[in-house]
């Protein structure tokens, strides 16, 4: 990786682990949301780094753009009593913690073992051959995906329709 | 510590942190948002993976897409639950919610 390359991604993992961090330890909800915002920008820069032009433009669509509103709006028509957005930090934070940690360093420690010395960067390519991709060997896959999407959107409306009064 | 590495610790630490606020939090929406936050782990692992592998053909990125589609159609459906648990019941904390205790 050359230089201003690794400034770069350490510049972005320190904001995206920062911003990951204030989502779990905000005691509002819409602070959380905001949070939730930076990391998943941060998380796009990352896919700049990585030669990923494609999948950066559209986490910055879908994620910063649709399922942010989406969370905001949930959260604006579930406003909630006071006592119930800072249901933080009780004994569950706490315990909750030890069994994260452990599988933190479990696979940390797998990572670092692990024979992934791929040390030569084999880039990703460029959009024409994601889009190639995308619509010629997976053309399957991607209209299944679009299926379950109208699906999934179909019973959220459902779901979350006011009922009828008889 | 190899490239490939430092973005595979990445995608690691950030999907722990998920994963303790799916399990500190009771929230209802709060532990959507950390779903979305360790999907998003997920997806930095595969694209890793796909700019370091040998044959370099990209496919980790249609993955990405895929995942992407999904965690919008995961995230539309579980904020519809939680909009309609909130209008039945007007909470959402995760373990208030006992209805179907036997």
């Amino acid at each position: 990786m050359p230089q201003s390359t690794q400034i770069f991604f350490i510049l972005l993992a320190f904001f995206t682990l920062f911003s990951a961090l204030c989502v779990v330890l905000f005691r509002s909800l819409i602070y959380s949301a905001l949070s939730m915002i930076g990391s998943f920008l941060g998380v796009a820069g990352i896919y700049i780094l990585l030669h990923a032009e494609l999948v950066a433009a559209a986490q910055v669509l879908i994620y910063v753009g649709a399922i942010s509103v989406l969370v905001i709006f949930a959260i604006m028509l579930t406003r909630q009593r006071s006592g119930d957005i800072s249901l933080f930090f009780h004994k569950q934070a706490w315990v909750a913690l030890p069994p994260v940690i452990v599988a933190a360093i479990v696979v940390v420690a797998v990572l670092a073992t692990a024979g992934y010395n791929a040390t030569t960067e084999m880039q990703n390519p460029v959009d024409e051959e994601i889009a190639a991709l995308l619509f010629n060997e997976y053309t399957f896959p991607f209209e299944l995906v679009s299926l379950a999407l109208l699906v999934a959107v179909m019973g959220a409306i459902l779901l979350a329709k006011r009922e009828k009064k008889e | 510590m190899t490239p490939l590495q430092q973005y595979l610790a990445l995608a690691g630490a950030l999907f722990f942190i998920g994963a303790w606020g799916i399990l500190a939090r009771r929230n209802l929406i709060m532990i959507i948002m950390c779903v979305e936050l360790m999907l998003n782990a997920i997806n930095i692992s595969l694209v890793a993976f796909s700019n370091y592998s040998p044959t370099g053909n990209g496919r980790g990125e249609v993955f990405v897409f895929v995942i992407f589609a999904l965690a919008a159609a995961e995230a539309a459906i579980g904020l519809a639950v939680a909009i309609a648990m909130y209008r039945l019941r007007e909470k959402l904390a995760v373990d208030e919610l006992d209805e179907m205790k036997g």
